[in-house]
């Protein structure tokens, strides 16, 4: 047995007790720190970011997998897929905002315009990718000519 | 003509009902959870302590309240920037992660004992904390508020809580990410070898949505990025004399008659008010600053003013005094404003007069603001009525 794989289960011991510990730091400081907070809503909160991921956009992911799966591209579209999808969850806020903002340098720009202008750049370079890759893939597929199979017996023996 | 591989068992729904969903689709495994997880956990970790710097640097604890570093002078501009930045490129990085194990949701026996039962208990405070806090950032930085609490202690407290389970789920798991580390780990090469390459342009989409993210929005901070600021809440051409603006003149209830015959206080052993007139006839010190908001964006500007030091040392301050900056807005979290003699002392911090040149627009702090080095934007005063030694 060697020193590291005795050493191990300390540190993971070390480790999970400390993580015990921050955790217990973050509670202390929300309901007993300098402006504590009332639990419930915190708590309510916490358990709906789970409830909405594990409930809606984690089956709706699944869900687009279904179809994805089964297309020719499917690498590159899951790779759009997963491009647009993330600049849309980064930017729900500023396209969602209620309201007016409280002067003009918040949320300054056209934010559904540059939306759709970053999705529709996803779609292109998706595109180019996938028939790229689809060439690539036919490259690989071509039938052997006659130079490339000359005719030439495998030596033997050898 | 043969199709690309396509990955077996897929026929249905992903999953079966009635009763527990079972997982046919790809790459649910250890070594995904891995390779994305230790990019997340990367992430998670300069979040949590670039947000430790700023909350250290917005509410110092008592032993360090009288000597936080002035500098570097781009400090917090490159740990608040960052702070948003990370917590920005987290986002795909946490979503791929959560579906990498999201059947895991569903093994059974839901609970096989005590231990377990807590182990899965951290899981789902990871979880939740994770995206609560990426989500409630994220948020915080279009300045929209849908929950009933306030956000900078509990944004602060979550943060622990996400950064101790993160550190629990890695004591736990330690053993699964070490034999899953490599391409060539013994886990790693234990999982069906047709998948490697559907793993590997999983891995490269994630990278490439990370850096999409990132490249819209980093720009807010990162000026030479800015014509790539596309879905950031802040521009940095959006502002009046080029700044981006928080809270307007209107707002903190500071009109043309509240600055009419304005004078300033300065409190110390000799203490004395100033006019407007005998400032701009004090030596004026030009000095390149940026102002660095806490919601991540930031853009640097050049001030000219009177340094602070010059005004304290003629009211006779004590050099190692803290100093109370007083603002005219009539109410507001950051009316009051302590400051560490280690920015007072600094020679680039000012009473600044002129913004890029020109006066100082209402909406930036007319008739006078203090503009210092590595601080919040937040605790850049405006409107400063009066200044005191303590």
């Amino acid at each position: 047995m060697t020193r590291g794989s005795r050493a191990l289960p300390v540190l993971r011991a070390v480790a999970g007790a400390c993580g015990v510990a921050l955790m217990g730091v973050g509670m202390w400081a929300a309901w007993r720190g300098d402006d504590p907070q009332d639990p419930w809503p915190v708590v309510r909160w916490l358990a709906g970011a789970v409830l909405v991921h594990d409930g809606i956009v984690a089956p709706l992911t699944l869900l687009a997998g279904l179809v994805v799966v089964r297309l020719r591209a499917r690498r590159a579209v899951r790779g759009g897929l997963l491009v647009a999808a993330s600049v849309t969850a980064v930017a729900y806020p500023v396209l969602f905002r209620p309201g007016v903002p409280q002067n003009p340098s918040v949320l300054p720009l056209d934010y559904v315009r540059n939306w759709l202008f970053v999705l529709a750049l996803t779609a292109a370079a998706t595109a180019v990718i996938a028939l790229t890759g689809a060439r690539a893939r036919a490259w690989a597929r071509r039938p052997r000519t006659r130079e490339g199979n000359d005719g030439r017996k495998t030596p033997r023996g050898s | 003509m043969k199709l690309p591989l396509r990955p077996p068992g897929i026929r249905s729904l992903p999953f079966s009902f009635p009763g527990r969903p079972s997982f046919s689709g790809r790459l649910h495994d250890a070594r995904t959870a891995t390779a994305v997880g230790r990019l997340l956990g990367a992430a998670v970790a300069v979040c949590f302590v670039t947000g430790l710097v700023s909350h250290v640097l917005q509410h110092p604890p008592a032993l360090l309240a009288n000597s936080l570093p002035s500098r570097p002078s781009w400090g917090y501009r490159f740990s608040q920037g960052l702070h948003v930045a990370s917590g920005i490129a987290a986002v795909p990085l946490l979503l791929v992660k959560l579906w990498a194990v999201y059947p895991r949701l569903f093994a059974g026996p839901p609970v096989r004992s005590v231990r377990h039962a807590l182990e899965r208990l951290s899981v789902a405070v990871l979880v939740a904390s994770a995206l609560f806090e990426l989500f409630s950032g994220l948020f915080n930085t279009a300045q929209w508020y849908p929950w009933p609490f306030s956000f900078v202690p509990v944004h602060f407290a979550v943060g622990w809580l996400l950064i101790g389970s993160l550190l629990l789920h890695v004591a736990v798991k330690l053993p699964d990410i070490a034999t899953h580390w490599r391409r060539r780990s013994p886990g790693t090469l234990s999982l069906p070898a047709g998948d490697a390459p559907d793993r590997r342009s999983l891995l490269v989409a994630t990278g490439a949505a990370a850096g999409a993210v990132t490249l819209t929005t980093v720009g807010q901070s990162l000026t030479p990025l800015k014509s790539l600021d596309l879905l950031a809440p802040r521009h940095p051409d959006h502002g009046e004399l080029g700044l981006p603006v928080n809270r307007t003149a209107a707002r903190a209830g500071v009109t043309a008659g509240s600055v009419r015959g304005w004078r300033l206080y300065v409190g110390g052993p000799r203490p004395y008010e100033i006019t407007l007139d005998d400032l701009r006839a004090m030596p004026q010190r030009e000095v390149v600053l940026p102002i660095a908001c806490v919601e991540g964006w930031s853009r640097s500007a050049r001030w000219s003013g009177v340094r602070v030091r010059d005004l304290m040392d003629r009211a006779g301050a004590p050099v190692g005094a803290l100093i109370r900056v007083t603002s005219l807005e009539g109410h507001g979290a950051y009316r009051v404003m302590v400051m560490p003699h280690t920015y007072a002392r600094d020679p680039l911090t000012l009473l600044a007069l002129r913004l890029n040149g020109e006066e100082l627009p209402p909406d930036h702090g007319y008739p006078a603001r203090i503009i210092a080095p590595n601080r919040p934007g937040v605790l850049q005063t405006k409107w400063v009525s009066r200044m005191e030694a303590l």
